[in-house]
């Protein structure tokens, strides 16, 4: 057999896995978007609708909007304070930091563990009868003691940025340890001499170079927000109400438990703008031609 | 303007042991050398003048200051770094401004100042650049305008001229010395060449194992070294080294060649120390000593002879014009006035009296 042909037979298989399992469903979905499709009528999917799907999101759904509110805000307060976690506890780990030691095996931890892990270590610990926040609130201040963290709307939405955030603050300043090691030792050291403080180091010198690693992170772990599901799901279940459901969950619901498949196939294919914008921003900065 | 004085500072890492003790007293508008091959400690030295490095012991002085306790930026110290150092997302400008802005100096007095540093190093077209797009003689020269810009105490210069190539370093070389003459700042310069230690230096410390082990001027060091070790680091070629013993005021080789009368006390092992250019080449049977050509090499403005000495080889400079062959035999004489005596036990020069 010439080369030529073993070549394509020897990845056919992962292309028709890749195409079964990942361009295929975009295809339908995307064809399902223009169509009303219940799992409730028969003949699925049902009447061609044209772009009327797209219609109701925008100008009928009054829950489609409050998730586009929950995800944008969840998106800006986790890449926020990820981002700054990160950026502090890698500064301290660094090469020449002060923690330099086992912590950063340590650090790991978090970050192998599942998100629905995650959710439901963090139901558990937040539970307003025997949790771990009660417990610690009981003795350190017990008016927080029995609140029930879940119930309330805002609280809710702070539990499920606080998981995201604590299960993201790993990765992002391992990547930045990577960063900061990459910033020349000398350009600080110049900086040092020529007479700058510790903060005018970080802000003229170090920061700047810093910067093509911290647009990487901060773009990757804005598209992880915008999809957040697992958290939310175990966490809150999008609830109380729809206080914490991001667009993930509501379009899972739409699918599922409603079974609009149709019109959560519109949904989904919304989310796809923003998640091309952040993409093309990412590749922008990772495939950089110097 | 201010001397320096490093009063028995000592670095250590664990049990390594960096800068042992060493006491320096580097004089006002001085441009002093710190000579010796990697992990001697002379850099060491310096990052703990800049304040890069603290000291496990002892006390820095700039001026009538004990800056021990001191931040870099408090030390009123420029340094010029052997990768540069510069800033590659600024201008050359702004990495030229950058140590004024930081002290804040007036927005109006930045840009005639910088300019002016620009001129000094020529450099003024490139000011719109950045780093990345000059070559690597202009971005050392980057690196001295920003440490000229201001007037420091001290300028620091760690191998500044290590990472260009051969022909650009002669040239940076002369471009430096120029400069250190017209700007009349204490400078301390570290380097492991010692032909940059011989044309830039007032004077020379050669470091070796984190000890001074001479201090003095070019001339100082090179025609009066004070160890084995000073006078084999200093010259190019190295100065040879001959194994042998000192048998009733005659150098005697270990061959048993009688060859040159030295005087002084006889020893059973001596080193003597000659350099190839008071090694004089004469036809055989002319010279100290007859030998064979090992090697010879022309390198344009004079020829250099490898020759087999008993066991050991030894070169010898001779007239550009000379040409013999490889396997040749040749007779060498010594020069008498230029010759050095060594223990080999412990390097220690011995003196040959008055002579």
């Amino acid at each position: 057999m010439r080369d030529q042909t073993l070549k394509y037979l020897l990845v056919a298989p992962a292309v028709l896995v890749v195409f079964a399992t990942a361009v295929w469903p975009l295809i339908e979905s995307l064809r399902f978007s223009f169509y009303q499709g219940r799992t409730d009528r028969g003949d699925f999917p049902q009447n061609w609708l044209g772009v009327e799907n797209y219609e109701w999101a925008f100008l009928y759904e009054p829950a489609f909007w409050n998730s586009v509110w929950v995800t944008g805000l969840y998106t800006v307060i986790t890449v926020a304070l990820t981002t700054l976690f990160a950026l502090g506890l890698a500064m301290l780990l660094a090469p020449g930091g002060k923690l330099r030691s086992g912590v950063q095996t340590l650090l790991i931890l978090p970050f192998a563990m599942s998100p629905a892990l995650i959710g439901v270590s963090f139901r558990f610990m937040f539970n307003p009868e025997f949790g771990l926040f009660d417990a610690f609130f009981g003795v350190v201040f017990p008016p927080l003691a029995d609140v029930s963290w879940l119930a309330d709307p805002d609280l809710a939405f702070a539990v499920i940025v606080m998981a995201d955030v604590w299960g993201w603050i790993p990765f992002l300043t391992l990547v930045l340890i990577g960063g900061l090691a990459s910033v020349p030792q000398d350009t600080i050291e110049a900086a040092q001499v020529d007479g700058a403080s510790g903060w005018r180091v970080f802000k003229d010198v170090t920061l700047p170079q810093l910067m093509p690693v911290l647009a990487v992170v901060i773009i990757l772990k804005a598209i992880f927000s915008l999809k957040t599901f697992d958290q939310v799901f175990m966490l809150t279940n999008g609830g109380p109400g729809t206080a914490t459901q991001t667009l993930s969950h509501y379009i899972y619901i739409t699918s599922t438990r409603y079974g609009q498949v149709g019109y959560a196939a519109s949904v989904a294919w919304l989310m796809v703008i923003p998640m091309m914008v952040l993409t093309y921003f990412y590749a922008k900065f990772v495939f950089k031609k110097d | 303007m201010a001397e320096i004085r490093l009063n028995n500072l000592t670095k250590r890492w664990g049990d390594f042991v960096g800068v042992d003790d060493q006491s320096l007293h580097i004089q006002d508008e001085e441009f002093l050398v710190l000579l010796g091959p990697s992990g001697c400690g002379k850099t060491t030295t310096m990052r703990m003048i800049a304040g890069l490095e603290d000291p496990t012991a002892g006390e820095i002085w700039i001026g009538d200051r004990m800056v021990n306790d001191d931040l870099p930026k408090d030390r009123d110290v420029a340094m010029v770094f052997q990768n540069y150092g510069l800033y590659p997302h600024m201008t050359i400008f702004d990495n030229i401004a950058y140590p004024l802005k930081v002290r804040g100096t007036p927005k109006a007095d930045i840009k005639p100042r910088v300019e002016k540093a620009a001129e000094q190093v020529e450099l003024t077209e490139f000011l719109h650049r950045k780093p990345k797009a000059l070559s690597g003689g202009q971005r050392q020269r980057v690196a001295l305008a920003r440490a000229i810009v201001r007037t420091p105490k001290v300028f620091l210069m760690d191998e500044p001229l290590s990472n260009l190539d051969a022909k650009l370093r002669v040239t940076m070389r002369a471009e430096l010395k120029h400069l250190s003459r017209q700007l009349q700042i204490t400078t301390v310069y570290v380097t492991h060449d010692q032909i940059e230690a011989m044309t830039l230096a007032d004077r020379v410390a050669v470091m070796r194992h984190g000890v001074i082990q001479q201090l003095g001027t070019p001339d100082n060091i090179y025609n009066d070294p004070a160890n084995m070790f000073v006078a084999g680091f200093i010259g190019s070629p190295a100065m040879n080294l001959i194994n042998g013993s000192v048998q009733s005021g005659m150098f005697v080789t270990t061959g048993g060649t009688r060859l040159v009368g030295i005087g002084g006390q006889d020893r059973a092992k001596a080193v003597l120390g000659v350099r190839a250019d008071d090694m004089e080449v004469h036809g055989a049977g002319q010279g100290d000593i007859d030998v064979s050509i090992y090697a010879f090499e022309n390198t344009g403005e004079s020829t250099l002879l490898t020759v087999q000495w008993g066991k050991q080889r030894v070169i010898a400079r001779g007239d550009r014009h000379l040409r013999k062959e490889q396997g040749e035999t040749v007779g060498i004489k010594l020069n008498p006035d230029h010759l050095y005596l060594f223990d080999p036990d412990n390097g220690d020069r011995i003196r040959l009296g008055d002579k």
